[in-house]
């Protein structure tokens, strides 16, 4: 384990060692703000996604603050096992657990805590079923429908209807509800983020309606994300939104300003070798460059060229300068993707470090 | 940090729990032989990059292989504390460590441990020389050139004699030569991915020309009457024309051992030994299967990893934490939720930082669980 560079609190940013994944704790507090700001006396609630940030003591600062289920959303068991084990008592796994080994791993954390789970398949049921019977414990399942991302679910409406009965049937198991994923769709203005939300959502909605006519209870609508936060939330029926993004925030996201960057990495030069480059010591294991590099924050005329696993390679246009030694602030595309790489969170506030946080899942692939 | 099932060793690979990053160690050995016996014929030797791989049991089977510098490489000073823990006396940081506080461990680090490292800028030097005076420490140093890559490194030639001679004359460093690390084409998705083909002669001619470059410099500051002991350059890509080039002593390189997709279209006789198990998780419709690998455990950013063996089968889309096959074919399509599947990363290095255990196997069964002790150590 990467026991790593801790700094205390009150270290000045411009002497904490790089490269290092900073949180920026007003636009974190923000960020939170505005979800339990919308949120608040809706029907709909938040339950926040956990695989963005994979940090118990952020999943616990997301539920105090507001505007959420009181739980969280995970994206595979060992992430929820982190979630239960740091004190979150409701956890939603959004995806199919498949292998003996996992949903043994799962029934344990139901013993110990609300535990949910997708499922697309009556074979699976079945499995979950068997297993949580034996283990003596209730597992939450709920249907995924598949709603145009092309991925897991059940592809119509008699096949969720058919599934739901099926779990209902099973014991071990509750049948909770339904969910469905959408391509984010990278719409600025938010008229074409309402009409797409709508529209991408009605199936949950047909779904739940069609499972209701068969006689069966739907608690849980999950459904929606970051980009949906302020659509899905308003859609009747909807009951929960799975937003994670939105904490961190990454610049894919610059479209919806009603959210800051919280989430930068700082990087050193290492090297000014000739003029119009300098080197980083941050590279493609510290920062997610899949769908874009990141941006520079801050300094007019630098922007990132080009990058490799160990190293960021800086363009400077005339009159731009950096030396080495100097710290650059970087924006990442994509945050998720760029927390998985890291082992903490150093929270900055004021131009110090105010706390920091071990990301405790990150590695928690099964 | 990774929470896997520390399955017993003898465990058939295939029931591990999924994702799996899953090192066949009889295809690493072979590698490794083949690249060492390369250098046993040669007068340059190897200096294993353990940055590529960050497992310290890889890197002393390397060294146990022989035809080796004695040492290995590595990119941070976070990695040389790590490796020197596990036991390495003679490390390379091919790198610029240029912060107060990095000088400070790096000195600490060089009373236990022989250290050497790259340099490209005279104030560096300065620092350099000024810490490891004061904490009464030697440190060795690279010069680094910058031979087409366009990252670190002076220009070949007269700057590389400016700054050889300023290393030679500060108290505390030793001037050890040079280090280059060549430019590998169609490393990046855009230019690699998808290509089969490449042309060798072309490949080999612009190893050459790198490499030409770098001695020539040596040559040069042997003219001048510095003493160049070491010419170390980089890259597995190129190790056959580095190993019979004259005035190259040390070849640095990491991926050899366990490869992946990019390099393995460079370097056919070496196979992928690193690979990720996942498992099929949904069957949604006929034509497509999920998979619970996605570019968390992957590492994509160089390229998209390759799913291998599954006839007719073809993993065309991942997101953060699925990965989804394309079925045809009807053995494809009988493919159920909890089947296995493998898949090759792009690039090693970026696969590996995503996870803390490499599973050991052999013969399909499972040795043991190895530690990525470097993995984080970005700093």
């Amino acid at each position: 384990m990467n026991q790593g560079y801790r700094p205390i609190a009150g270290t000045p940013v411009e002497e904490l060692d790089t490269p290092c994944l900073i949180l920026d704790m007003d636009a974190l507090d923000h960020n939170m703000d505005v979800m339990a700001g919308y949120y608040a006396g809706r029907d709909s609630k938040l339950r926040p996604h956990s695989k963005n940030h994979k940090t118990p003591a952020l999943a616990h600062r997301q539920i105090r603050r507001g505007g959420t289920v009181g739980g969280v959303c995970a994206a595979k068991v060992s992430e929820a096992e982190v979630m239960v084990h740091g004190g979150i008592p409701s956890v939603f796994i959004t995806s199919e657990v498949v292998a003996p080994i996992k949903i043994d791993r799962l029934c344990s954390l139901a013993a110990q805590a609300e535990l949910l789970v997708a499922c697309d398949d009556a074979e699976n049921a079945r499995n979950l079923s068997q297993a949580a019977a034996a283990r003596g414990v209730d597992l939450g399942v709920v249907i995924e429908l598949e709603t145009g991302l092309r991925r897991c679910g059940v592809q119509d409406i008699s096949q969720g209807v058919a599934l739901a009965q099926t779990v209902q049937s099973l014991p071990g198991l509750t049948f909770r509800g339904i969910m469905s994923h959408q391509v984010i769709p990278a719409l600025p203005e938010r008229e074409d983020r309402v009409t797409e939300g709508y529209r991408v959502i009605q199936g949950v909605i047909d779904l739940k309606d069609a499972i209701m006519d068969a006689g069966i209870p739907v608690e849980i609508v999950s459904t929606g994300e970051t980009w949906s936060y302020d659509v899905a939330g308003e859609i009747p029926g909807v009951t929960e939104i799975q937003g994670g993004s939105y904490l961190v925030m990454e610049t894919g996201y610059s479209y919806m300003p009603d959210f800051q960057y919280s989430g930068k990495v700082l990087t050193t030069i290492i090297s000014a070798p000739r003029p119009g480059v300098a080197v980083g010591d941050a590279g493609q294991k510290t920062i997610s460059t899949l769908r874009a590099l990141p941006e520079v924050e801050g300094r007019p005329g630098v922007s990132v060229a080009s990058m490799d696993p160990d190293h960021v390679i800086f363009h400077l246009e005339d009159g731009a300068r950096l030396s080495t030694g100097d710290q650059v602030t970087l924006i990442p595309s994509q945050q998720d993707a760029t927390v998985s790489r890291w082992d903490r969170f150093i929270g900055v506030r004021n131009g110090k470090v105010e706390a920091v946080w071990d990301i405790q899942a990150r590695g928690c692939h099964n | 940090m990774e929470r896997p099932v520390f399955q017993a060793p003898g465990t058939p690979i295939e029931e591990l729990d999924t994702p799996a990053l899953v090192v066949d160690l009889d295809v690493m050995d072979r590698n490794i032989a083949t690249v060492h016996a390369c250098f046993s014929r040669s007068n340059a030797k190897i200096r294993p990059h353990a940055g590529r791989h960050q497992c310290p049991q890889i890197a002393h089977r390397q060294l146990r292989a022989g035809a080796t510098a004695g040492g290995i490489g590595v990119t941070t000073v976070g990695e040389a504390e790590v490796f020197s823990e596990a036991g390495f006396g003679n490390i390379l940081v091919a790198n610029q460590v240029v912060t107060r506080a990095k000088i400070r461990r790096l000195c600490a680090l060089a009373g236990s441990t022989e250290i050497t490292v790259a340099v490209d800028d005279p104030l560096n030097v300065a620092s350099l020389s000024g810490a490891a005076t004061a904490s009464g420490t030697t440190l060795g140093v690279l010069v680094e050139l910058d031979v087409g890559l366009g990252r670190c490194g002076v220009a070949p030639g007269g700057a590389a004699l400016t700054l050889a001679r300023t290393v030679s004359s500060s108290p505390g460093l030793r001037f050890d030569g040079l280090l280059a690390i060549p430019p590998v084409a169609l490393s990046s998705p855009e230019s690699g991915a998808g290509t089969n083909t490449l042309d060798h002669s072309r490949l080999e001619g612009e190893a050459k020309s790198h490499l030409q470059q770098v001695v020539d410099s040596r040559e040069l500051l042997e003219k001048e009457g510095l003493d160049v002991a070491t010419v170390c350059v980089g890259g597995t890509h190129n190790y056959e024309t580095a190993a019979d080039f004259t005035g190259i002593t040390e070849l640095l390189a990491g991926s050899y051992p366990l490869m992946d997709h990019n390099l393995g279209r460079w370097r056919p006789e070496l196979k992928p030994a690193a690979r990720i198990l996942a498992s099929i998780i949904s069957r949604p419709n006929g034509e497509s299967a999920v998979l619970d690998a996605g570019h968390k455990a992957t590492g994509p950013d160089r390229g998209l990893a390759v799913l291998d063996g599954v006839a007719g089968a073809k993993a065309t889309r991942f997101s953060a934490e699925h990965g989804v096959l394309d079925l045809a074919g009807e053995v494809a399509q009988q493919l159920k939720p909890g089947d296995k599947a493998w898949l090759v990363p792009f690039d090693l290095g970026l696969c590996l930082n995503q996870y803390d255990y490499i599973r050991a196997a052999k013969g399909a069964k499972l040795e043991g669980f190895w530690a990525i002790a470097g993995r984080g150590q970005f700093g």
